[in-house]
């Protein structure tokens, strides 16, 4: 199991996507605020007899966003046209699947906890799950680790009153 | 002042007080000693604990988390040349190379001296600075408080990352964050989509834990787990500091102190600017530059004093104008308002004795800091090596504790993932999150001084030019955006030349 884990591992390692990270931050941004925009008219109420609304901030601020969007997708093209070098990022996939792993361990303890309505089950399971992530063979740490989780929750019910 | 001074200690030096300084000067310490735990994480952590306390205690607890975060990064920074909080760095030059030479307990001891003046020289900065600059906050009006504002975030955005551009973006979604909720001028609800709870708008602390801590330990996927262990018996030198090197401290403690001090009143920037600046200066005034880098006092000196004093110079324009001098004092805003204590000159004449309390707590904040430094620091050397395996699920379970405490429902500690899922997509895209946070803490003030001032001008952007102190924060955009992109240019042309 352990070596069947460690060639996905070193196969994943070898795995990475480069992204033009200005180019994707201007386009992202830029339809992020072009969708706030359009969604405004149904998610901001307003009065007519206002002078100033609830829409006119927020619209300000999408109108920034896509400006420096422009700016910064200008910028590269800029770039690209000149044969100059852009700006990349590199994702690594074995990062990224290691990082869905441990949102994975923190959703399914959110979800315990409040399935159960105890806590305390999240946290356990979150202790013994991160652990394992780490492949974690020394049982004086699971010890400690639990004990901790189930201390915490202890002081937060007991000492501080938060019923959960 | 000196009216407020004999009724604020009498509400400063409570048993109570006093347990909080010393409980946060400890875990601060502790946190900041653990390379990969910053300050920021540990206040957003043990924020709520803070809800159920009145102000003083609240903040003091929270002050000492902040001021003990600054001398505990350096103790890992000495020991195993690793930094536990990024503004710990310039401390390591020398600090670690004289633990080499087998003066570990010097360097800590240096340290921890140099920590503490730069503290106490910071909290009476705050102490004489703060009420002038509140009485000149008091003349300033709305469309003058919109421009303040806008001072705030455009140097933040400017010093946040490498690209101005991307951290205005990011400001602009911290901002929108902050328009989700109950219009403040009408009550009407505003991006709620459906949702009831929304209309309350989002928490500062909840959205924190997902921005800042949950998402640290996301960012676990990206390296192993290592074993950092420290032997402290190796701590065997007596930690005698000569007399030359005590006199040889003192110019570069007062050096640094006035950086920190200076570096720390303007917003956006931090201990980390202020230590390297400080090391700098320190250096190129030094008798001994030969010894910088190879183990001197004047290094550690500079270095540390510089970024502890930058502690209380943050709290200035926060206390003052609303405006937080870097990420951690703005996440202690949301303490003094959920106690009914809103920045301004009110603060200082209707709540004067509660405000001062606060300002002398500082001092003896630094003061408990320097005897727990004192009597700790083997144990402080002994956490720097607690396994990552361990430590990350109670971060883990404290966050999502933290995040249900806030509002006692589980809604919260959705809302803390989502913005954790957020915060990772925009770590992938180089965005700085430190921008966000202020525009979730600027949100509220900033819309509503723009409203206000539009509705006194009948929608006229003319009120924005229409006093002295609009066009001074006017020039000073102008010049804080200049000299930011002047820095940038030169940045990139010094790259372009090593290259």
């Amino acid at each position: 199991m352990k070596d069947k884990m460690d060639r996905i591992s070193a196969r994943l390692r070898e795995k990475q996507i480069r992204i033009p990270v200005d180019l994707t931050v201007g386009v992202v941004f830029f339809l992020v605020a072009a969708a706030v925009l359009l969604l405004m008219p149904s998610q901001v109420a307003i009065s007519e007899r206002d002078v100033v609304n609830g829409r006119a901030f927020p619209t300000l601020l999408m109108w920034v966003m896509m400006i420096c969007c422009a700016l910064l997708v200008g910028k590269e093209i800029y770039k690209i046209i000149k044969k100059r070098p852009i700006a990349y990022k590199t994702i690594n996939l074995l990062v990224e699947v290691k990082a869905l792993i441990i949102m994975a361990i923190l959703v399914i303890t959110y979800l315990l906890a409040r399935t159960t309505d105890l806590f305390v089950v999240g946290a356990v399971f979150c202790a013994v799950a991160f652990l394992l992530y780490f492949r974690c063979k020394k049982p004086l740490y699971y010890v400690i680790t639990v004990g901790m989780a189930v201390g915490i929750w202890a002081v937060f019910r007991f000492l501080l009153n938060v019923h959960f | 002042m000196l009216q407020h001074i004999i009724p604020a200690s009498g509400l400063l030096f409570t048993l109570q007080n006093i347990l909080w300084i010393n409980i946060g000067v400890f875990i601060g310490a502790v946190f900041a000693a653990i390379p990969g735990l910053t300050v920021i994480l540990c206040v957003i952590l043990f924020l709520p604990v803070t809800y159920s306390m009145s102000a003083i205690p609240g903040m003091m607890f929270l002050l000492g988390i902040y001021c003990a975060g600054g001398y505990g990064g350096s103790v890992s920074a000495i020991l195993i040349n690793t930094p536990g909080t990024p503004h710990a760095a310039a401390t390591m030059l020398d600090g670690h190379p004289m633990s080499k030479q087998g003066r570990t307990k010097a360097a800590l001891k240096i340290a921890l001296y140099a920590s503490t003046f730069g503290g106490i020289f910071s909290a009476l900065a705050l102490l004489f600075l703060g009420p002038q600059v509140a009485k000149l906050a008091a003349q300033l009006g709305t469309p003058e408080y919109f421009m303040v504002c806008l001072f705030g975030l455009t140097i933040i955005a400017g010093v946040s990352g490498k690209s101005m551009i991307r951290g205005i973006i990011a400001a602009c979604l911290g901002l929108l964050i902050s328009c989700i909720g109950s219009d403040p001028m009408t009550s009407y609800d505003r991006f709620t989509f459906g949702i009831n709870r929304l209309y309350l708008g989002l928490d500062l602390a909840v959205c924190l834990i997902g921005l800042f801590a949950l998402v640290e330990i996301v960012s676990r996927a990206e390296d192993q787990p290592q074993e950092m262990h420290m032997d402290t018996r190796k701590m065997k030198d007596d930690g005698t500091i000569t007399k030359d090197e005590y006199k040889r401290m003192v110019r570069p403690a007062l050096l640094g102190s006035l950086i920190g001090v200076m570096v720390g009143i303007i917003p956006g920037t931090g201990a980390s600017e202020a230590s390297w600046f400080s090391y700098s200066q320190a250096k190129n005034m030094s008798k001994h530059k030969e010894e910088f880098g190879n183990g001197s006092v004047e290094g550690i000196a500079a270095a540390e004093s510089a970024n502890n004093a930058v502690t209380g110079a943050t709290l200035i324009p926060l206390l003052t104008l609303g405006i937080p001098g870097d990420g951690t004092v703005a996440i202690m805003l949301s303490a003094l308002m959920i106690n009914g204590l809103n920045p301004g000159l009110s603060l200082f004449t209707t709540q004067g004795d509660i405000m001062y309390a606060i300002m002398l707590g500082l001092i003896l904040v630094n003061v408990f800091m320097f005897i727990q430094g004192k009597l700790l620091t083997p144990l402080f050397a002994k956490v720097v090596s607690i396994p990552q395996e361990i430590l990350t699920p109670i971060i883990v379970i404290f966050c999502f504790a933290g995040a249900y405490s806030v509002n006692k429902n589980y809604f919260d500690v959705a809302v803390a993932l989502v913005f954790c899922v957020l915060a990772w997509i925009l770590r992938k895209l180089d965005m700085p999150p430190v921008p966000i946070l202020l525009g979730l803490v600027l949100g509220r003030m900033t819309e509503t001084n723009f409203r206000r001032a539009l509705l006194i001008s009948n929608g006229s952007p003319k009120i924005f030019v229409s006093s002295v102190y609009c066009w001074a924060f006017i020039a000073l955009i102008v010049l804080a955006v200049g000299t930011i992109i002047r820095g940038k240019i030169h940045d990139r042309k010094a790259q372009e030349k090593e290259e």
